[in-house]
């Protein structure tokens, strides 16, 4: 019947979820299967050639150099996702535990700790390029200024210490999600809980491990999720402090970088093969997809009602 | 053992006092209640006791032992919350095992508290269930069990019944009398409810404004209120307070007429507070008997007896209690009498008791 309220509300409806679904389809879902099916194909730069079937996974797991690269990649990803599990969320645990217990500053500190969290990556790459200057950065100055110039170093320019200033520049520009995160889920917390541990205990470790980490778990479950993701994928900081090639000698280098580089071309351009490069772009999305859903599965299952 | 001493105790929230100097004496074994308005710092003067607040100013000692800067976990106490304050991610077995393996105890000794504990609250069905699975009346009793299994010397109640309907409100009264007096150590107990306060308590702290009104036994308090204050607060319904002018040995009111009572106090102040309580007052419609002059305002029916509500001539409003006959119109006139020995009086300007 025309003119329907039903009918309206209908079309109403349709109207507004056609538009992004259709947008989702075209610029998501479509690329997801191209690169499943582009990873099968053989190609010459940027034209199909025949079907080749798991070629391309055998050579990138399989065959040298490349396997040893997926290795080199694959273990920075992993080293990177373990020092950022301490470095940035349980930092942020413990800067959303100070800041839950009122500690002095704790309003100015609310802030400045999420400050950096709104900045762009690009901002917080270069700038920490800055910081790390082996010359006129702020780190290597404050070290000489402070009679520590012997531990002054070309931070971002040597094989041993390039991943982990990558590491800590991206702690100090992320520590403040995981810290509101926590910092909510502390907040849910009834003070009355705190005050019976208090009355049990004046051990801060026994109230943190045995009360308040149980509570706050709950939170966690998307701060390790996101992590997990996050770290996997991680790209524009690397590329924007380190560069495509993951200098110096592939100490920086990660999936994203690798697959990228694989797919695209290094910094000369050469080396390209994008057979190659959907199929490392195929088994990260698969790696992620799998372990994020395990890790949401498992941690989900121990949540806690307060 | 617990004879605990609070002298001089105050408590400040930034510029805000909250506490003005409590001094109280209690004795091991007593029950105390605490009790008085909302705001009335009874509270907060529990939460100083427990040490989750620090002292302002004054002293507070267990026997003779200093406390002010003990943490909470080594005074010797534990407390029961308003809201109970279970630890929800942990069985009621867990909850009550929590404090005790804090303490040091072998598993054996933990195991036999809780067993101990368990039967007299009769949890023992409940162990292995989390709270939310528990009634607030079931958690009501976990939260008393994980105080008890500590063995504490002092026990804290945070008015503990206030969540719980009223049906349950009463059995649960008399189970904490009980396990007060199977326990035997000292128990401060802290409420705004005067009947939870005169059914349980030792002897009662009325508070007011941050102050000590009164300490005493029930009885005392009812009988011998200190001012004004705890005359209305202890009673239900409220005692009458009225402003009468002495003029040699009879009291008037105004509008009202005046009353010859014996032993009025021996204060030569001339405005006294006349107080007394709704059973020691009766209603006379005969205009011509003694007492005060006023106009009925309604009557409620209680079944056993009947409370009449009388506007007296200086227009206070005062309540009277009569038998179940008690049958008056609103406007009606009345004579209002009051029985000589039940009287009390105070003084006008400090409203204070004055001696008989």
């Amino acid at each position: 019947m025309p003119g329907s309220p039903l009918l309206a509300r209908r079309l109403w409806i349709t109207a507004l979820i056609v538009p992004p679904l259709a947008f989702v389809a075209l610029f998501v879902v479509y690329p997801i299967i191209s690169a499943f099916a582009y990873a099968f194909f053989q190609w010459h730069g940027l034209a199909r050639g025949e079907f080749v079937g798991f070629a391309n996974f055998y050579k990138v797991l399989f065959t040298q150099p490349y396997a040893d690269w997926t290795a080199n990649a694959f273990l920075h990803n992993v080293l990177v996702f373990f020092a950022l599990m301490v470095l940035q969320n349980g930092v942020g645990f413990l800067l959303a535990y100070c800041l839950w217990r009122e500690l002095p500053g704790a309003a100015f500190h609310r802030v400045a700790v999420f400050l950096p969290v709104v900045l762009s990556t690009i901002i917080v790459g270069f700038l920490w390029k800055l910081f790390l200057h082996p010359l006129f950065g702020v780190v290597n100055i404050s070290l000489r200024g402070t009679g520590l110039g012997g531990l002054a170093q070309p931070w971002l320019g040597q094989d041993t210490t390039a991943l982990w200033a990558l590491i800590i520049a991206n702690a100090w520009h992320m520590v403040g999600f995981p810290t509101l995160v926590f910092l909510a889920g502390m907040q849910r917390i009834p003070g009355e809980i705190l005050d019976a541990v208090r009355m049990e205990t004046e051990s801060e470790w026994v109230k943190i491990s045995k009360v308040v980490w149980p509570l706050v778990a709950p939170s966690a479950t998307v701060v390790f999720t996101l992590l997990f993701v996050g770290s996997f994928n991680w790209f524009e900081l690397p590329y924007i402090m380190a560069g495509v090639d993951g200098s110096p000698h592939k100490a920086t280098d990660v999936l994203g970088l690798y697959f990228y580089r694989t797919a695209f071309g290094d910094q000369s351009g050469s080396g390209q093969d994008f057979g190659a490069g959907s199929a490392l772009a195929v088994l990260i999305f698969l790696f992620i997809a799998i372990v994020a859903g395990f890790i949401t599965f498992r941690l989900r299952a121990r949540e806690i009602q307060i | 053992m617990a004879r605990m001493t609070l002298s001089g105790i105050k408590k400040s929230f930034g510029t805000v006092d909250v506490l003005h100097g409590i001094d109280l004496e209690i004795a091991d074994k007593e029950f105390i209640v605490f009790v008085g308005p909302s705001g009335c710092g009874k509270s907060t003067l529990l939460r100083l006791i427990a040490g989750l607040d620090t002292i302002s100013g004054g002293e507070f000692r267990i026997e003779d032992r200093p406390m002010n800067e003990v943490a909470p976990s080594r005074r010797g106490i534990a407390m029961v919350f308003q809201s109970y304050a279970l630890y929800p991610h942990m069985d009621v077995y867990e909850n009550m095992a929590f404090g005790v393996r804090l303490m040091g105890l072998d598993r054996s000794e933990i195991d036999k508290r809780i067993d101990e504990a368990s039967k007299m609250l009769k949890l023992d069905p409940l162990l292995k269930r989390k709270p939310r699975e528990l009634s607030g009346g079931q958690r009501q009793r976990v939260a008393i069990g994980r105080a008890l299994v500590r063995k504490p010397k002092v026990l804290l109640l945070d008015e503990p019944l206030s969540n719980l309907d009223a049906a349950l409100r009463s059995d649960v009264r008399l189970e904490i009398a009980r396990l007060h007096r199977e326990i035997g150590g000292t128990t401060i107990y802290v409420t705004h409810d005067q009947v939870e306060a005169m059914t349980l308590a030792d002897r009662i702290v009325v508070m007011n404004n941050g102050r000590v009104e009164q300490f005493g036994s029930p009885r005392e308090l009812y009988e011998r209120p200190a001012n004004t204050f705890v005359a209305t607060f202890i009673g239900s319904p409220r005692m009458a307070l009225l402003d009468v002018a002495r003029d040699g040995d009879s009291l008037g009111l105004a509008g009202s007429g005046s009353l010859k009572l014996p032993r009025l106090p021996g204060s030569e102040e001339r405005e006294l507070v006349l107080g007394v309580r709704p059973d020691a007052l009766s209603v006379n419609t005969d205009t011509s008997a003694a007492g005060f002059r006023g106009t009925v305002v309604y009557t409620e029916y209680l079944g056993e007896n009947t409370y009449v509500y009388v506007r007296l001539g200086d227009g206070t409003l005062i309540s009277v209690r009569g038998s179940a006959g008690v049958d008056l119109r609103p406007d009606t006139p009345v004579v209002v009498g009051v029985a000589p020995e039940a009287v009390h009086y105070f003084s006008r300007s400090t409203r204070e008791r004055l001696a008989a």
